[in-house]
């Protein structure tokens, strides 16, 4: 929804730069330089995300909104709203894609003035700082966002079956702070080109960076015969970024073989 | 202070001859020194009425009473505790959260209903609080228990704290508390956001919230 606005607000100013531009050149209305330009964006009150120990995540507020998993509340102070919205993309598309892919987060957006606590079946909450780039995460670890980031369903592949997430995970693009969510602390581990990483499927939380992955199967004739160590596949992530890893498996087929 | 936290989940009191400790009972860990560990048929203190009234209210944790000199370490199914200081004023918390308390507090039995008559009786049911809850009150410290961490949220005149019913613990001081509802069309038609009920909590004091939405 905010971010809906956001983008009408930009419209309706691209078009008054429009009209200006007939009058005379603007060298703030260049696309390049819009984007530079440090105006609204930096006026615009930014939700601040706090810790507060390390399985409470405390955001103040100044009339401004984040989204968050439904139902993450446990306490405020001043005036909140809270309104359901539907994540995995904004419009119709979303739509259609949330019901075919099944990547449905359920997301409430919270707006108003004051203190709001979130914190979810007592895990453990990782700050994630965004600056453009883009993070990946499963929905189901997804805490909490700016409301000035996008987010949206991407398909993962064979990976995401074996992690036991689905076949689709989501993605969090933009300016801005998210909150995820691991059983345990998280452990990040950077990536670079001379250090792959394979990391357990049941254990890797979210990735962000410029990263490849593929499914690798240590699938043996052993495995086969029911003699397998329980560690059939994993995720190899080679390239430049980050991935977060939690201290916990979920249970998915790789684990059982 | 005779509680001392070990840890985040395991707790140590110090116990002295001539002072006794109420704590639920099945939660000692381990002791050392001369402790003995009394079942407290009563539950808790107070005679054979406030025994009946905590029967009926339902309020009738199994406590057992701990004497004698030494110490003794406590803890309860993995849970967090919270060691909370009362300098007068009252502890309202329920009676299974309860892992030990000083035998200096004075224990009572509170019906909901007395708070916001009717509304008492509904946030009683919504927060699975039932329609009693226990209080103590005195000088002394309490052991409670809590999934996840614990967060202190202190509650000033004038600013209102409002928390998921789910994941209130405790509070002490003089609060009043009402169950706020944001009941709208869009809970009716299945697209609520979840947090329907709110327990709104105002006046001076503090209250105690747990990082999930699980009871014990």
């Amino acid at each position: 929804m905010r971010a809906g606005a956001a983008g009408r607000r930009t419209g309706r100013r691209a078009r008054s730069c429009e009209r200006m531009h007939k009058g005379w050149a603007d060298p703030l209305c260049t696309p390049t330089l819009l984007s530079l330009y440090p105006g609204p964006r930096y006026l615009r009150a930014v939700a601040t995300f706090r810790l507060q120990g390390s399985r409470v995540l405390a955001v103040t507020m100044t009339g401004d909104a984040v989204k968050a998993k439904n139902g993450s509340m446990v306490a405020y102070d001043g005036q909140m709203a809270f309104k359901k919205m539907s994540g995995g993309g904004e419009g119709l598309r979303g739509m259609v894609t949330r019901r075919l892919t099944g990547e449905q987060m359920e997301v409430m957006e919270v707006r108003g003035q004051g203190t709001c606590w979130f914190a979810d079946r007592a895990s453990e909450i990782n700050l994630v700082h965004l600056h453009g780039e883009k993070l990946w995460v499963e929905a189901s670890n997804l805490l909490c966002t700016d409301a000035g980031l996008r987010t949206g369903t991407t398909f993962t592949g064979l990976r995401g079956g074996a992690s036991g997430n689905g076949l689709f995970t989501t993605t969090v693009e933009g300016t801005g702070q998210a909150a995820i969510m691991s059983d345990g602390p998280a452990t990040v581990l950077r990536v670079t080109p001379q250090y792959p990483l394979s990391v357990d499927p049941g254990a890797y939380v979210a990735h962000q960076g410029n990263l490849q992955q593929h499914l690798q199967s240590g699938v043996t004739f052993r495995t086969l015969l029911g003699e397998g160590g329980g560690e059939a596949f994993q995720i190899r992530f080679e390239g430049d970024g980050l991935v977060y890893v939690q201290p916990s498996e979920r249970n998915t087929v790789g684990g059982d073989v | 202070m005779p509680f001392r936290e070990i840890n985040s989940k395991m707790i140590e009191a110090a116990v002295v001859p001539g002072q006794r400790l109420f704590s639920q009972r099945g939660a000692m860990l381990a002791y050392r020194g001369d402790v003995t560990f009394t079942p407290n048929t009563a539950g808790g203190q107070g005679g054979l009425m406030s025994m009946i009234g905590r029967r009926v209210a339902g309020e009738a944790t199994p406590l057992m009473t701990v004497e004698g000199s030494g110490t003794v370490m406590f803890g309860h199914g993995g849970h967090h505790i919270q060691v909370i200081a009362l300098t007068g004023d009252t502890l309202y918390v329920e009676a299974d959260r309860l892992l030990a308390f000083d035998g200096t507090l004075e224990q009572g039995t509170m019906f909901l209903g007395s708070q916001g008559g009717v509304m008492g009786l509904v946030r009683g049911q919504v927060t699975g609080q039932g329609l009693f809850t226990t209080t103590l009150r005195g000088h002394g410290s309490v052991a409670v228990m809590a999934h996840g961490g614990v967060i202190e949220l202190p509650i000033v005149p004038g600013r209102p704290v409002h928390v998921d019913p789910q994941a209130y613990v405790a509070h002490h001081g003089d609060v009043r508390n009402k169950l706020s509802t944001a009941l709208g069309w869009r809970d009716m038609v299945g697209r609520g956001s979840g947090e329907a009920f709110q327990l709104e909590l105002s006046g001076s004091g503090a209250v105690y919230v747990q990082a999930s939405e699980e009871k014990l």
